[in-house]
């Protein structure tokens, strides 16, 4: 009875929705309340600039925003901007739900403007640009003064040796560790910074194709951060730390140090003196080098989206120098305009950490390679069961990486046959 | 109508909203899901879904996970199930005769299982944490634990916290079913046997017991069914972890579901748990059957 | 005689003992959500492990009934599960009554298909459901929930009325018909006020039930502006802090309502089941 007449009341109202102005759907999903404010702004400015426009913001919560744009989309509910993570960018375009953003870069203004980064990242998949990033993450080492101070250590660690030294001295203090380890979900940056490091390069593939996460450079790099684990210089829970888990472990000084990109400052900021803690640069492995993981999110446009060019509008209001700037002060990401380097809200004294590592040329941001399918299941599942299996001394290091050499050869196979239509 | 059609026909429209809403939503969504199974279907890739038959079964067969989330599935059931019968019974029984503040007691005592399930989880995640919780100190002061440490994190203890929760928030479902079932014994016969010369303990075994034993086995396999397939504290708790040392097969179903997208393969796993489900309830059927029919 | 009267105080003491257990066992992890509730931010982790915080504050609580969501996600849960509540109970109590009165042909399937809807795992017909209800609207809505929830709870609703019904004896709706009334009349004039406590216990059964759901509020539902507080609560999990504070002050506020439900139902389901208990 209540079906029928829900039924009835709906075909009455479809005419009428239809009837109404343009609606977007806008889809975040790296949601906090102070983001989805500076989205409301933006969207208002938007809104004004196109009368008759609505534009309604869906907010997922991060935790369980993988699985809930997947059933939307696949069942057809289609936004027509999401924010996109690298992580996800081949998963999407790669099964071809993404509209190429090439025909709408041609005519734009702005694109000379943007660093040569954000257009290489932004074509990850297929040479295509299935995306428009708005900043970048660039990993770098928090570690806490006041322990530094504690321990009678006076700088940060320059070179892995050094952390590790560090570690062990602080380790010492009673209820103190030396390493913020993420051995849970999100880890994996951290075993590619520790492994490329160590192995003293960050090519993820032979020329062959087959992963270099198998040759020996990598399994000791690995090796490395599990000793570190199992001989007590990370705490002993951090073997399911997600990233709250480290944030929280970080600030409450029961570890000194981790890696983080900027958006940890939002947090950290909060609940820490500003003297307490500081940025450093990522240390140096035994070749003199650093390789720091580079991530980054951005707009995309969903391919079956009935009104592409509206937008794109909306994607350019959000990304255009003036909303890229108002947003990355909510979201903390490094810019992807080259003139926005100057900018004063990246003049700060923390954020010194990132540039002298973006200046230096012995540091090597290392993208990590998210082009390829099936990387979300990797990064999520793969690994974080694996690496605790290692840490947990139930896997040698050289059967982890194995495994997960085999994964990243197989989807570098997938990869070559191509986006599909 | 003809009046001796539309007797024969009323109970059928009695039960038919019912009928109707759980096949609608429940069954026609369960064959569907089941027959994923046998598709090879990923979420999102549009070329997806050929039929491959059994392949998704013979997978199942390698694959560690499935066995290991197979065996975490039987201790988790049986060690809850077993606990929350233990102590649910107890409590029936000391709420059996009536005392002062009886009303109060009772409404406290099951007062856990109006709070939400993922709620208790993380209430008993941070229990669990050394650093904000006073369980490891007190399991520490105890002589149980080496070190007051977080049990979540340990491959070995990690399946007692979930349990523990489990526990807490399942007594009073089986002190409030066992509670109702012995007040449903008439008190002539506890004074018959009491005459008898029966004790406390010999009148629980010969009277109590097998009064209670057609609800004991109802309950407690409706109840065995649904806690294997209640994964919503382990995956607030541990996400399965560490090491999969917490995943059971409903986690595993939506693990492989929703992060693998692999619905073809999560359907197969779960056709599997249903199949094994039916086959443990048959079981108990025919065992109370046999137990009535002796009776 | 001295030994008896011994004996009965320490059986009696013994009791005593055991329900306090029982009851401190209960209320323990309430009171932890209560104190981290009550606990100021920076005295979260350092004070963690204590009893009770060195300074209380209300913040959280403030915080959450003006600053956030979660007055709506409250009004929504409560609009959800109280639709739910009355829609199950409806539909069980008419299925209860069938299998309590009647023997029919295919009753066995019935009772049957009703066991197997509570024997998988949900989590396989979240994306089956998510395709049936999109076309029809009822995504993203709360309608779509209380469809799907009513549709979750009704069998265990069945067999509970079902019990409740058993208790009557038949020969009172006899009695009535043969009267003149027809059975419906008689079921809702002489029966249904007899149920009542049966009727509360089940409504509140699956009204707790509805509450807690966590998995189809978050995966059917996405808007802000029809999610229920299971989902709301884990936005309180962002991508860069949890709000511990909040969210156990939003989680000791949601608890309230249904706390005082069950608290006032539990004595029916007992009463109810223990009669019902005689006859099944």
């Amino acid at each position: 009875m209540m079906l029928k007449r829900l039924l009835l009341t709906l075909t009455l109202l479809l005419p009428a929705v239809t009837a109404r102005a343009e609606e977007l759907r806008l889809v975040e999903v790296l949601s906090s309340p102070e983001r989805t404010e500076t989205l409301k702004r933006l969207v208002t400015g938007f809104e004004a600039r196109h009368p008759g426009t609505h534009v309604e913001i869906t907010s997922l919560a991060w935790g369980s925003a993988f699985e809930k744009l997947a059933t939307m989309v696949a069942a057809g509910d289609i936004p027509d901007v999401v924010e996109m993570p690298d992580r996800w960018l081949s998963l999407y375009a790669g099964n071809g739900q993404l509209e190429s953003l090439e025909p709408y870069l041609a005519r734009w203004p702005e694109t000379q403007g943007l660093n040569d980064r954000a257009l290489t990242v932004a074509r990850s998949v297929a040479d295509t640009a299935y995306m428009l990033p708005y900043g970048f993450y660039l990993r770098a080492l928090y570690y806490n003064k006041a322990v530094f101070r504690q321990a009678g250590i006076a700088e940060p660690p320059k070179t892995l040796e050094e952390l590790r030294a560090d570690a062990a001295r602080i380790a010492q203090l009673p209820g103190k560790s030396g390493y913020c380890l993420r051995g849970g979900p999100g880890g994996l940056n951290g075993w590619v910074m520790f492994g490329a490091s160590i192995a003293g390069g960050n090519a993820f593939f032979h020329e062959d194709g087959t992963s270099t996460l198998n040759d020996p450079g990598w399994v000791a790099g690995t090796s490395w951060l599990i000793d570190l684990y199992q001989k007590g210089l990370a705490p002993k829970d951090s073997v399911n730390w997600g990233f709250n888990e480290v944030v929280a472990g970080f600030y409450t000084g029961a570890c000194a140090m981790v890696d983080q990109d900027p958006d940890a400052l939002i947090a950290l900021k909060a609940r820490m003196k500003a003297e307490d803690f500081g940025v450093a640069p990522w240390p140096k492995g035994p070749n003199g080098k650093a390789y720091p993981t580079l991530g980054f999110a951005g707009w995309s446009i969903f391919k079956r989206s009935t009104h592409k060019d509206l937008a794109w509008d909306l994607v350019v209001a959000l990304n255009d120098p003036a909303g890229n700037l108002a947003w990355n002060q909510q979201t903390g990401a490094l810019p992807i305009y080259t003139a926005a380097a100057h900018d004063p809200l990246y003049a700060g004294a923390i954020y010194q950490g990132w540039f002298a590592e973006l200046a230096d040329p012995d540091v090597v941001p290392t993208l990590m390679p998210t082009y390829l399918p099936g990387f979300a299941y990797f990064a999520d599942s793969l690994v974080v069961r694996s690496s605790q299996q290692a840490l947990l001394g139930q896997i040698s290091p050289t059967t982890m990486n194995k495994q997960w050499a085999a994964y990243l050869t197989k989807a570098r196979r997938k990869q070559a046959e191509g986006v599909k239509p | 109508m003809s009046r001796a059609l539309a007797l024969k026909l009323e109970p059928y429209f009695y039960a038919a909203p019912s009928l109707l809403l759980i096949a609608a939503i429940m069954l026609v969504p369960l064959v569907t899901g089941l027959s994923y199974a046998f598709h090879d279907l990923i979420l999102l890739d549009p070329l997806s879904g050929d039929f491959v038959g059994l392949d998704h079964f013979r997978e199942m067969l390698d694959d560690d996970g499935f066995w290991t989330a197979l065996r975490n599935t039987v201790v988790w059931t049986a060690v809850s199930v077993a606990l929350q019968f233990t102590f649910g019974l107890i409590l029936a029984l000391l709420l059996n005769r009536p005392f002062p503040g009886r009303g109060l007691v009772q409404a406290l005592v099951f007062l856990p299982w109006a709070v939400p399930g993922f709620l208790s989880g993380l209430t008993w995640a941070w229990l669990f944490n050394p650093v904000i919780g006073p369980l490891p100190h007190w399991l520490h002061g105890l002589g149980l634990l080496a070190t007051p440490e977080n049990i979540l994190s340990d491959p070995y203890l990690a399946l007692w916290g979930p349990i523990a929760a489990n526990v807490w928030w399942g007594i009073p479902f089986f002190a409030i079913t066992l509670l109702a079932a012995l007040q449903s014994i008439p008190k002539d016969i506890y004074e018959a046997a009491a005459m008898d010369g029966a004790g406390p303990l010999l009148r629980f075994r010969r009277v109590t017991l097998p009064l209670l034993a057609p609800t004991i086995a109802i309950t407690v396999m409706l109840r065995t069914v649904w806690v294997a397939n209640f994964a919503e504290l382990i995956v607030v708790m541990t996400k399965g972890g560490p090491a999969d040392a917490t995943q059971i097969l409903s986690s595993y179903i939506f693990t492989l579901a929703f992060q693998r997208l692999d619905f073809g393969y999560a359907s197969a796993v779960a056709a599997v748990l249903l199949l094994l489900l039916l086959a443990y309830a048959a079981a108990v059927m025919v065992l109370r059957h046999a137990m009535t029919e002796r009776a | 005689m001295n030994k008896t009267a011994t004996h009965i105080i320490g059986a009696r003491v013994l009791h005593a003992l055991a329900l306090a257990a029982f009851v401190a066992f209960a209320l323990f992890p309430l009171f932890w959500l209560l104190k981290v509730s009550l606990t100021p931010d920076d005295l979260m982790y350092g004070e963690g492990v204590r009893l009770w915080p060195s300074r209380v504050t209300l913040d959280h609580y403030g915080a959450v009934l003006r600053h956030s969501q979660f007055p709506l996600f409250f009004r929504n849960s409560l609009i959800v599960s109280a639709a739910t509540g009355l829609l199950a109970t409806a539909a069980a109590s008419a299925a209860g009554y069938a299998f309590s009165r009647f023997r029919f042909r295919g009753k066995a399937w019935v009772v049957g298909v009703m066991l197997i809807s509570q024997m998988f795992p949900l989590v396989i017909i979240v994306a089956p459901i998510f395709r049936l209800l999109a076309p029809l609207g009822l995504t993203n809505s709360l309608t779509g929930l209380v469809l799907v929830y009513t549709a979750f709870n009704t069998p265990f609703a069945a067999f509970l009325m079902q019990s409740f019904f058993e208790a009557i004896p038949k020969d009172l709706e006899e009695a009535a018909m043969m009267d003149g009334a027809t059975r419906f009349q008689a079921l809702r004039r002489v029966i249904l006020p007899l149920t009542l406590p049966g009727l509360a216990a089940t409504g509140g059964f699956v009204f707790t039930a509805a509450w807690s759901e966590l998995l189809f509020s978050l995966m059917l539902n996405s808007s802000t502006a029809v999610s229920t507080f299971p989902a709301g609560l884990l936005g309180f999990v962002s991508k860069f802090s949890v709000d511990f504070g909040q969210m156990m002050a939003a989680g000791v506020l949601a608890l309230l309502p249904v706390g005082a439900f069950f608290l006032l139902i539990q004595r029916y389901l007992v009463q109810g089941l223990t009669a019902g208990a005689v006859k099944g």
